[in-house]
């Protein structure tokens, strides 16, 4: 899939083409309004990733223009202002989704992922892990036809897991996860583990979960 | 004690002290002015009786006899005449006695010598002192009862008056200084009057006012834009560190320094949007129209922090009731609040504690509620700054950056939440939370 970051700050545009390339994405880079208008006119993407405050224009109007010259993209739009009128506007505009810096890296690829089962009909909903079944549009995990119940933090934890498997998670990126924009300077707080030893918990009553790994000092990763 | 009851009270005290004054020299006055009024006639009648016996001569009223006098039936006033040796001279009031048809009488007298055809002469001229006395009641009643009428006309034109006077400075006190809102409202009106003093106090107000405004946005607007700044930055170190921990080729201990170079990343994130959060609340950009139920709204906390209170085996009693809805206020902030105060009462609490939920009906239509741990308590110094931001207890490790209570307290300002604090080293801290009324 193809993937315009229209970013002024360098550093960050870059490390965002070295996150997705990673995950097989093509990745085009505009470091101005000038420079992504250009962009626009010569590619189609399947994605674009708008950062509003550019030195020379508001990514708003990049976002209108972009609406017109490729009408089926996905738009995502990050930016520092997380003023609620940004988010609304930008919302208004036909933006996807809506990103505050600063954000992980996996956070913007999961909500891509989600976008592109919504949008382009990818429809792996329905996740196979070990024994378990786990349906994300009704948020419930199954063992053969016995429903396991999970908290809503718990199912959260478990599916982004699994969405990233083969991959460690730290623990500051599945608590970004969770929390979303909440504010909870708990950072020490052990509270990922606490829910990850539920989770196991109440999936080891029916099977063993020996694929959800625990990566000494890191986090966990689902392997598979 | 107001400023108007004060002239009120001076004013009326002051006329008081005049009207007894007044009373009490009224006496005295009358008989005085009485007293000069009959010196005055006397001087009068002597006129009159030296005109007369100037132009009918004395023999006219003599006739033949040694002296003249006159006295009317009821002794009230006599006039004599008599010769008296040469070298007698005199010019002079005063009371004396006199012996009239064998009643001796208190007579006020004016004598006077003049001469006559060569021979000296003395004029009497008498009135008997209860004549000159007998206007004194009277007229001392007549004058109270006017000034009687003159101080309670002036008290009560002085009240108008002061009233008129003072109303600017009311108006002043009403609209800038009671029931103020912080941050004041732009373009605060100025006070009509044409006293000078009050219109400088108004103007300095005013100007006061704005100066603090002007500091409390410039504020506001530098939180706003730091953290805005810093969030690019943060973003960048915090991307860079996750692409190179999802390097394959990365040896654990490379992983590990990366892991906590995160984690203060992290922090320094987390500082950043609670210092944004703040900032977006005074700067009030959430609605505040929901509707939320506390109990609910506990629910969902408990369930979010319910780990916590297993670590460290901590029970929490929740009593509020179902029925209870709070209008007007920001769901998310209002979740906000609540868990930082639940969360600090876990992470201040020891093990085995407890936390109590309670709530109260204020008899003036507000809700109170209640949030006790039985944790380590406040030291009493640090009170009344616990709210401050980066506010540091003198406690040992397991602190905050102190911005959580600093996030209540914005949250609370912008709902006009009352928010208290009471504690008790070693025994706990009580937080008490008043909704205006729902």
């Amino acid at each position: 899939m193809k993937v315009l970051i229209v970013e002024d700050e360098k550093s960050l545009a870059y490390e965002m083409e070295a996150f997705l390339k990673k995950s097989f994405y093509l990745c085009d880079i505009a470091h101005s309004f000038k420079n992504g208008l250009e962009q626009l006119e010569l590619n189609k993407y399947d994605f674009i990733l708008i950062d509003l405050s550019l030195p020379d224009g508001d990514g708003l109007e990049i976002l209108k223009k972009a609406k017109q010259s490729n009408p089926d993209a996905a738009y995502i739009i990050i930016t520092a202002r997380t003023q609620l009128k940004d988010r609304v506007s930008g919302l208004d505009l036909g933006a996807d989704d809506y990103l505050a810096k600063p954000f992980y890296l996996l956070e913007l690829q999961s909500r891509m992922q989600a976008i592109a089962r919504r949008k382009f009909s990818i429809t792996e909903e329905l996740l196979a892990i070990g024994e378990f079944h786990i349906d994300l549009p009704k948020r419930v995990v199954t063992f053969g036809q016995e429903k396991i119940e999970l908290s809503r933090k718990e199912f959260d934890l478990l599916s982004y897991l699994i969405l990233h498997k083969n991959r460690v998670l730290t623990r500051a990126q599945l608590s970004e996860h969770i929390w979303g924009t909440f504010v909870n300077d708990d950072y020490d707080s052990n509270y990922i583990d606490a829910h990850i030893k539920n989770i196991r918990k109440k999936l080891n009553v029916w099977a063993n979960t020996e694929w959800l790994e625990t990566v000494r000092g890191v986090g966990y990763r689902i392997k598979k | 004690m107001k400023l108007s009851t004060k002239l009120t009270l001076f004013i009326t005290g002051s006329k008081l002290v005049i009207v007894l004054l007044f009373v009490l020299a009224l006496p005295f006055l009358v008989k005085q002015i009485a007293s000069e009024y009959t010196n005055y006639t006397l001087k009068q009648q002597r006129k009159q009786v030296l005109s007369i016996v100037g132009k009918n001569g004395l023999d006219y009223y003599f006739q033949g006899d040694q002296n003249y006098g006159s006295y009317t039936m009821l002794k009230e006033e006599f006039i004599a005449l008599l010769p008296v040796d040469k070298g007698v001279s005199m010019n002079f009031i005063k009371d004396s006695q006199r012996l009239i048809e064998s009643d001796t009488l208190n007579y006020r007298v004016l004598s006077y010598t003049f001469k006559n055809k060569g021979k000296n002469y003395l004029l009497e001229i008498g009135k008997t002192t209860t004549s000159i006395n007998q206007y004194n009641k009277p007229l001392q009643r007549f004058a109270l009862y006017v000034l009687i009428f003159l101080i309670v006309l002036t008290i009560l034109i002085d009240l108008t008056f002061i009233r008129m006077l003072i109303r600017p400075l009311e108006k002043i006190i009403s609209s800038k200084l009671i029931n103020r809102r912080f941050p004041f409202k732009d373009g605060q009106k100025r006070i009509q009057t044409s006293t000078a003093d009050f219109k400088y106090l108004d103007e300095s107000l005013i100007l006061l006012m704005n100066q603090i405004n002007e500091a409390f946005y410039k504020e506001r607007e530098f939180t706003s834009n730091a953290s805005h700044e810093l969030m690019t930055p943060i973003s960048i170190l915090q991307n860079k560190m996750e692409n190179l921990l999802a390097d394959e080729t990365l040896d654990e201990k490379s992983a590990m320094a990366i892991i906590e170079m995160m984690k203060t990343v992290d922090r320094l994130k987390n500082i950043t949007k609670s210092l944004l959060l703040i900032s977006r609340i005074e700067n009030e950009q959430y609605i505040r129209k929901e509707e939320v139920k506390p109990l609910l709204l506990f629910n969902e906390i408990i369930e979010e922090i319910s780990h916590r209170l297993e670590e460290k085996h901590i029970q929490i009693f929740l009593d509020i009731s179902p029925e209870v809805i709070l209008k007007g206020v920001n769901k998310d902030l209002l979740f906000q609040l609540f868990f930082n105060l639940i969360h600090n009462a876990i992470k201040f609490n020891r093990h085995n504690g407890k936390i109590f939920i309670t709530e109260k009906h204020l008899s003036n239509n507000a809700y109170e509620i209640t949030i006790r741990d039985t944790g380590i308590g406040i030291p009493k110094q640090d009170l009344p700054f616990v709210f401050d931001r980066f506010m540091k207890t003198n406690l040992e490790g397991d602190v905050g950056y102190g911005l959580g209570l600093a996030i209540v307290k914005s949250i609370a300002i912008y709902h006009q939440i009352q928010i208290s604090i009471q504690s008790e080293i070693g025994e706990g801290t009580t937080f008490k939370i008043v909704f205006p009324e729902s």
